[in-house]
């Protein structure tokens, strides 16, 4: 920000109003000048005009004296000035001349400036008898020269122009012939023109003009020679004084001319004025025009200019005005979208942390309007269920992912939650996975309130506790169940290894086959034996699969061989130890079990764990195989006794029994009837129990399921 | 079962398992199919002719560079080669996702003779179609080539039916009714088919 001084802000302002006073000036001015220059040249023209008219009034009498002069009747009365009848004669004369003239008089006068003839001799005016010596055009017409000059009539005191001629008899001057011509038309024409018109003789006494009051004024001083020229003269009458013309004149703002400042009719003028000099009648010719119209061309400039100038300001100022509300406007608008990109940004933040932390969570959140839909779940609860976010959010309960088989339970849950009713402590419940596994699940269950406090639904917190439940099983059985267990999961995976690479040997022995058996045909020998004997290498490379199979399996299953582990074990201890171990197993599965053990049946020779182990796979197949048995009738039979002098036990579930076809492979290696088993158990089960030199056999139930009969020799 | 054997189309195996590659071969071989084999996908997309046409058995899985690999850098070169895919049992979905994205078909190891033979079969029926159509494309180009480009511009007027009138209007710079017919005259020549096959000409070889 520039904090400057408040004169120096007003500087730039300051300079831009002299700037702009400048302008207006100098436009004014400009104006000014151009009206008077245009007003100059109307006057221009007008002394054209006028200049005109007063050479042709000279011009038009300047012949009449001369002519007069060679009349017969004025020589005569010249010669004769004594007679009468000539005297008479050259009046007649003269005054008939003048009179076809229209001049003002006509008269002669002899050498010594005597008239003696006249055109108004019968006039009681008459000159006749007049002695005009004085006059300068006496002189000049006496000297042999004509005569111009302007003067108050001596005899009448009307003004007008003589003009005189000499008269001469054979080369001298005997008399002097005038005409008076009256410029009263003259005038008369410029006092009905509005600016005044002035005519100044060679001395600047104003002599002829529009304006009456300033006649005989001098428009400069006059000589005391000039003074006495002019008395001596008589110009313009007896004892006239010639005081300075009652105007001031200056130069300044007329380009050509003067300016005349005066007052006229009691008014205050101005006048441009312009003076032309007429130097062969001698006088000066004043023509001047009202300088009002230049003022006003300058002030209207002036006033237009400043209008302007302030529409200008006032705009500027209002513009700048708009201009600082708008930048205010556009400041207030950048801070409030600033404002919300932050809000924004911190909202996008908390969500981003929010949603991070949710993301992150290995807890299943899930929200329940009043009426059960869920309006919102976590990734950590989709993850448990298997259902996507929008497969979820909307849904009413049955919920998908609730397991068919806990339906009633998960009623209850439901509605002792909707209802206000949830243990504090939470509820276990069992839900089934979309892949089909089942999640057992802690929930914990909360009022949601809104912003203003109402109650508006449920939040629940999902832990997924099977882990901790496997774990627990797993604890509670014993470590050497867990490590078998975990052998026989890792055989499997060999085994299914295995399997995938005999592929190869059997792809190409399909195609050498084929080859071999079109060579033949071909007769193609060469190539028929090259094919026998790929086909006996890849038989070869098959069987090495197969033998490490067995191998596998055989070094896998090593702990199974009977040997120093014999010993002579109680069979109702076995069953209740695995029974012990697969307790939380069977709580897993919802199943009962119930045991008839007959007691005081003679002891077995084997292998404890061994023998564990086959219980242990019997029992998981039991539970497994009625997996989708109505809890209810979720039941494994476990009932001991005695048969053909073994000792049997028999296994029996109410799952969907074994398929016919499954029956004959059904202790195969390999052979598995569940989506993602081995293949195995049964197997070595069989191999366990053949150990034992006993026996494993099945039989499907009448009533659906299966039962297993596991017969072992007593200790002998 | 006919064979059919075309000189042009090539055929090839791709497998790193030495029995199955040499069993491939030799079924193949004994069904009069000249056959080239390649030990990696590496060694095939080095040495083997990728323009031309033909079909090629591929396994999905092998060392080195996977089949699916292959696949996509045949797909890069526009090879017109067609891919049949070996898979596994376990490789299935990667395998009809291959389909999907333009491979022939597949087989699952192991498969019996026939039915890899009646793949084959079908394979080089759709690569004899390919290579027919490509060499019809070429001799059209070559045709079109002897063309002018003025004459090309003509050409293309006159199949979409237009009158020679109508023609030398629309080119730019226009030309007169004569010089369209000189152009139509000299095109029929160079092209070798009456001016009623031209438009079929173009259509089918995207000229």
């Amino acid at each position: 920000m520039n904090f400057a001084p408040p004169w120096r802000r007003s500087v730039p302002w300051l300079l831009g109003l002299a700037a702009t006073a400048l302008l207006i000036g100098w436009a004014g001015q400009q104006a000014a000048r151009r009206e008077a220059d245009a007003r100059a040249d109307g006057i221009h023209r007008a002394i054209e005009l006028h200049a005109l008219a007063l050479r042709g009034a000279t011009a038009r009498y300047n012949y009449l004296p001369f002519t007069a002069a060679q009349q017969p009747d004025v020589l005569a009365a010249l010669a004769h000035p004594k007679d009468p009848a000539y005297i008479a004669g050259a009046n007649r004369y003269l005054e008939e001349v003048n009179a076809r003239a229209g001049t003002d008089a006509l008269y002669v006068m002899d050498a010594r400036g005597l008239t003696l003839a006249a055109s108004n001799w019968n006039n009681a005016q008459s000159f006749v008898g007049q002695d005009y010596t004085d006059r300068p055009y006496f002189i000049d017409a006496r000297a042999g020269r004509s005569g111009l000059f302007y003067a108050v009539g001596k005899t009448t005191g009307i003004p007008g122009l003589f003009i005189s001629a000499p008269v001469r008899v054979g080369g001298a001057v005997v008399g002097v012939m005038v005409v008076k011509v009256s410029l009263r038309e003259i005038q008369q024409a410029w006092r009905d023109g509005r600016d005044p018109i002035l005519l100044a003789d060679e001395r600047g006494v104003l002599f002829l003009g529009s304006e009456e009051s300033w006649m005989y004024n001098a428009t400069r001083p006059l000589s005391p020679e000039g003074l006495e020229w002019i008395r001596a003269h008589k110009q313009y009458g007896l004892d006239r004084t010639f005081p300075a013309v009652p105007w001031t004149t200056s130069r300044a703002n007329a380009p050509t001319g003067y300016l005349v400042s005066t007052r006229l009719a009691g008014a205050s003028r101005h006048f441009l004025a312009i003076d032309e000099h007429l130097p062969e009648l001698g006088w000066t010719l004043t023509v001047m025009t009202d300088y009002a119209p230049v003022t006003g061309a300058r002030i209207t400039t002036w006033t237009l200019g400043t209008l302007g100038a302030g529409v200008l300001l006032l705009g500027g100022l209002y513009l700048r005005l708009h201009l600082r509300r708008l930048a205010e406007q556009v400041q207030a608008r950048a801070e409030l979208e600033r404002r919300v990109v932050a809000r924004t940004a911190e909202l996008q933040e908390a969500h981003r942390f929010r949603k991070a932390m949710e993301d992150a969570l290995l807890v299943g959140m899930r929200a329940r309007d009043l009426d059960g839909r869920i309006i919102y779940v976590n990734p950590a609860l989709c993850d448990m269920t298997g259902y996507a976010t929008d497969e979820l959010v909307g849904c009413l309960p049955p919920y998908p992912y609730w397991h068919p088989q806990d339906l009633d339970r998960h009623w209850r849950d439901s509605d002792a939650a909707m209802n206000g009713r949830a243990a504090i402590t939470g509820f276990e419940s069992r839900i089934l996975h979309r892949a089909g596994h089942e999640v057992f699940t802690m929930v914990y269950t909360a009022a949601l309130v809104d912003a203003g406090g109402k109650h508006c639904g449920w939040m629940s917190s999902v832990v997924d506790v099977t882990e901790q439940k496997r774990t627990e099983a797993l604890l509670r059985s014993r470590d050497g169940q867990l490590q078998r267990s975990l052998r026989l999961s890792s055989l499997g995976e060999l085994a299914s290894s295995l399997g995938h690479e005999l592929n190869q040997p059997l792809m190409a022995l399909g195609s050498f086959a084929s080859a071999a058996k079109a060579f033949a045909q071909q007769g193609q020998r060469g190539l028929l034996i090259e094919n026998l004997e790929a086909i006996q290498t890849q038989a070869h490379r098959a069987g090495d699969i197969v033998a490490r199979i067995r191998e596998q399996i055989r070094r896998r299953a090593e702990g199974i061989e009977p040997g120093a582990g014999i010993a002579a074990c109680a069979i109702n201890t076995l069953v209740a130890t695995v029974l012990d171990f697969q307790k939380a197993e069977i709580r897993l599965r919802q199943a009962r079990v119930e045991t008839r053990l007959e007691s005081g049946l003679p002891a077995i020779a084997g292998d404890r764990v061994q023998l564990e182990q086959v219980l242990v796979n019997l029992v998981q197949n039991s539970l497994q195989a009625m997996q989708e048995t109505p809890v209810a009738r979720r039941l494994v039979e476990i009932d001991t006794s005695m048969a053909d002098a073994m000792v049997c036990v028999r296994i029996s579930d109410r799952g969907t029994g074994v398929a016919p076809d499954a029956a004959s492979q059904l202790f195969e290696p390999l052979y598995t009837t569940k989506p993602d088993g081995l293949g195995l158990g049964l197997a070595i089960c069989r191999t366990i129990v053949e150990s034992h030199r006993g026996r494993l056999a099945f039989e499907n139930r009448a009533d659906g399921g299966a039962t297993f009969t596991l017969y072992l020799p007593c200790q002998p | 079962m006919t064979s059919l054997t075309h000189p042009d189309l090539s055929l090839f195996v791709v497998d790193d398992d030495e029995g199955v590659r040499d069993g491939l071969g030799m079924l193949l071989l004994s069904r009069g199919h000249r056959v080239q084999t390649f030990a990696s996908g590496e060694q095939f997309l080095e040495s083997a002719r990728l323009d031309a046409c033909g079909c090629v058995v591929l396994d999905l899985r092998m060392g080195g560079i996977s089949g699916l690999q292959v696949f996509d850098a045949l797909r890069a070169r526009a090879s017109p080669l067609v891919v049949l895919f070996l898979s596994g049992h376990g490789d299935i979905p990667i395998a009809t996702q291959a389909v999907k994205d333009g491979a022939f078909g597949w087989l699952v190891k192991p498969c019996g003779d026939d039915a890899l033979l009646q793949q084959v079969q079908l394979a080089l029926q759709l690569a004899a179609t390919r290579l027919a159509r490509h060499q019809a494309r070429t001799r059209a180009l070559a045709l079109w080539q002897r063309l002018t480009p003025r004459e090309m511009e003509v050409v293309r007027l006159v199949a979409e039916g237009k009158p020679s009138k109508v023609v030398g209007r629309e080119l730019v710079p226009r030309a007169n009714h004569r010089t369209v017919e000189s152009h139509r005259g000299n095109a029929v020549s160079k092209l070798e088919m009456p001016s009623n096959q031209w438009d079929r000409l173009i259509r089918d070889h995207e000229l």
